[in-house]
C-alpha cells in the first residue's frame, strides 16, 4: 500500500466515522460519499442517495421552502465558494424535522472539483435554547442579563411588564439603570451598596431596591445575581422579584398587629387601673354603693368593647391568611 | 409641685399632650385642673374614662372650684343608659365612638364659655382607643386641634404613656405644640 493510498484510507475512515454528518457533492449535486452520520441523521441509507440528486428532494419536500434554499445558496455561492453556518430545516425518513447547520469546502482531486458539505444536526441544541428562552421568557419574575460594564444584553418579558420598560428600551445601554432609579442620591447609593457586595462576594443575594416604573410607580424588587460565562466573556444574570405586593401585605400586617396590640394590651391595663381606683374609692368611702357600681358598668361596657375588638382583630387575621385550617378559621371566626 | 403646664404656655394659647404612667393618670388630670383653674381659666373637660359625677367629686375634694369646670360626659350614658344634662354643667354624649356628637358637643360647650379664658382637657386617648381605630382617633385630634387653633383656645390631651404607638404617637406630636411626659 502506498503512502497516497494510506493517506486515502484514513481519510476515508474519518469521513465514515465522524460524528457529523458528511457528503461530498459533485458540482451538479449529485452525492458521491454519504456517511455513516448523514444516514443515521437523514434516515436515508447510502445506497439509495449516492449517485443521485433526488435526496434533496426528499429532505426538503416542501417545494416552497427548497426554493427558498436553493436560493440563499445561490447567492452565497455568488459571493464566494463555499458557505458556513448556514442552518436549514431537513425532514428525515420517518418525517422528522432536524436543524443542520451546514459548512462547506470545495477541493480538487483527479481533475474534478467537489464539495464537501459537513452537517452538524443542532436540532437538541435549538430545542434546549428555545427551552430556555422559553423559561426566561416565561418567568414571572424579571431576568436581565448585564454584559461587563453594565450594558443590558437580556430583558424578559416580565422585566417589560414590571418595569413598563420595553426590552428595545432596555437592550443595548445601561441608560434603563437611571430611568428606573431617577433619584441621583438614590440611584448613587444602590450604586454603592452593589459595589461593596460585589467586591466581596461576586454577587447578592435579596438586596431590595425601589425602582420607578415607566409610569412613575414604585416598585420593590428583590434583587440576586450570578455571573456566567468566564474569562472575558463574563456576563451577570440579575433575577428581581417584584415584593411590592408582598411588602405592602407585610406592612399592614406589622400595622395591624401594631393597631390591635394598642387597643388590646392598653384597654385591659385601663380597666385594671380603673377597677383599682373603684375599689380604693370605696374603701375610702369617697363614693356610694350606686356611684361604685356605675363605674363597674363602665368597666363592663369597657370589656364588652375590647371582646368586640378581640372578635374583629381574629375574623381580620383569618380573612387575610387562606392557608389556616377550616377548623380553626372557623374558631377565629367565632362561627 | 410645680405646674404640669405653664401659665405663659396656657396664655400663648398652646396644645399639650400630656403623658402619665397608668397608676398616675387620674391624679395628673386633677392636678392639670388645678393648675388651670388656678391660672384663672374655665376647663372644658371631655370625659371617656370617669364619670361626671364621680370626677366632680375628685375635684372637689381637691380644692378645685367647680365653677370653673365643664364637662362633656361620654362615660355616664353608655354605662347607665340615659342622664340629663345640666346647662353650664355637663353635657352627656352617648357613645365615646360617636365622634359627630362629641364634635358637636365641644363647638356647643365651646359657644355656652365664649368669652372667658377657656382651657379644654380631653381624658383620655388611651381610653378613646378601646371604642376608635388609631386612624379616626388621630382624624378627631386633628379636627380638635384646628378648632381649637381657630378659636384661639388652650388645650390638653391626656395619654398613657408608652401605649401609642408609635405611627400614632408622631401624629399627635405634629398636631400639638408640646409634649410633656409626667411619668
Amino acid at each position: 500500500m502506498t503512502d497516497n493510498d494510506r493517506t486515502g484510507c484514513i481519510e476515508a475512515g474519518i469521513l465514515e466515522n465522524a460524528l457529523v454528518m458528511i457528503a461530498v457533492l459533485e458540482k451538479s449535486g449529485k452525492i458521491v460519499a454519504w456517511n455513516h452520520a448523514a444516514e443515521t441523521i437523514t434516515g436515508y441509507p447510502k445506497d439509495e442517495v449516492v449517485g443521485d440528486t433526488s435526496v434533496w428532494k426528499k429532505l426538503y419536500p416542501d417545494a416552497e421552502y427548497r426554493n427558498s434554499v436553493t436560493a440563499r445558496i445561490a447567492a452565497i455561492l455568488k459571493e464566494k465558494n463555499y458557505f458556513e453556518n448556514f442552518e436549514t430545516t431537513i425532514t428525515t425518513r420517518s418525517g422528522e424535522s432536524r436543524i443542520i447547520l451546514w459548512n462547506t469546502k470545495e477541493i480538487s482531486g483527479s481533475g474534478k472539483k467537489r464539495v464537501v458539505t459537513a452537517g452538524l444536526d443542532i436540532t437538541k441544541q435549538k430545542e434546549l435554547d428555545a427551552f430556555r428562552e422559553s423559561i426566561v421568557e416565561n418567568a414571572n419574575v424579571l431576568i436581565t442579563v448585564l454584559g461587563r460594564n453594565g450594558e443590558v444584553l437580556l430583558w424578559n418579558t416580565a422585566a417589560e411588564e414590571i418595569t413598563g420598560y420595553l426590552r428595545a428600551e432596555a437592550v443595548g445601554g445601561r441608560e434603563i439603570w437611571k430611568r428606573l432609579y431617577p433619584d441621583p442620591a438614590y440611584r448613587k447609593s444602590v450604586t454603592k451598596k452593589i459595589v461593596e457586595i460585589i467586591s466581596s462576594h461576586r454577587y447578592f443575594e435579596n438586596l431590595n431596591t425601589s425602582v420607578t416604573t415607566k409610569t412613575g410607580e414604585t416598585r420593590i424588587i428583590s434583587w440576586n445575581t450570578r455571573e456566567i460565562g468566564s474569562g472575558t466573556g463574563r456576563l451577570a444574570i440579575a433575577i428581581g422579584r417584584d415584593i411590592t405586593e408582598q411588602k405592602k401585605a407585610e406592612e399592614a400586617l406589622v400595622a395591624y398587629m401594631t393597631e390591635m396590640t394598642m387597643r388590646m394590651k392598653q384597654p385591659v391595663e385601663i380597666i385594671r387601673d380603673n377597677l383599682r381606683d373603684v375599689a380604693g374609692l370605696m374603701r375610702e368611702g369617697k363614693i356610694t354603693t350606686e356611684e361604685a357600681a356605675m363605674m363597674l358598668d363602665g368597666q363592663v361596657r369597657n370589656a364588652t368593647q375590647i371582646a368586640a375588638n378581640v372578635q374583629e382583630f381574629q375574623k381580620a387575621i383569618a380573612g387575610k391568611n387562606q392557608s389556616i385550617p377550616e377548623a380553626y378559621r372557623k374558631f377565629l371566626e367565632g362561627d | 409641685m410645680p405646674a404640669i403646664v405653664s401659665p405663659g404656655d396656657l396664655d400663648k394659647k398652646q396644645i399639650f399632650l400630656i403623658l402619665a404612667t397608668p397608676g398616675n393618670i387620674r391624679q395628673r388630670n386633677i392636678d392639670l385642673i388645678r393648675d388651670i383653674s388656678a391660672n384663672g381659666y374655665h376647663t372644658i373637660i371631655v370625659t371617656i374614662n370617669f364619670p361626671y359625677n364621680i370626677l366632680s367629686k375628685l375635684y372637689a375634694e381637691n380644692g378645685v372650684d367647680l365653677k370653673t369646670v365643664s364637662f362633656i360626659d361620654a362615660v355616664t350614658r353608655n354605662s347607665i343608659g340615659s342622664a340629663e344634662n345640666v346647662p353650664g354643667v355637663v353635657r352627656f354624649v352617648n357613645n365615646p365612638a360617636n365622634l359627630t356628637d362629641l364634635g358637636i358637643a365641644v363647638t356647643e360647650v365651646l359657644k355656652e364659655n365664649s368669652g372667658k379664658k377657656v382651657c379644654i382637657l380631653y381624658d383620655s386617648v388611651s381610653t378613646m382607643l378601646i371604642y376608635l381605630s388609631s386612624q379616626n382617633i388621630s382624624k378627631f385630634i386633628h379636627f380638635v386641634t384646628n378648632k381649637l387653633r381657630l378659636s384661639d383656645i388652650s388645650g390638653v390631651f391626656l395619654a398613657v404613656e408608652k401605649g401609642l404607638d408609635p405611627m400614632l404617637m408622631s401624629q399627635l406630636t405634629t398636631f400639638v405644640d408640646t409634649v410633656i411626659d409626667t411619668g
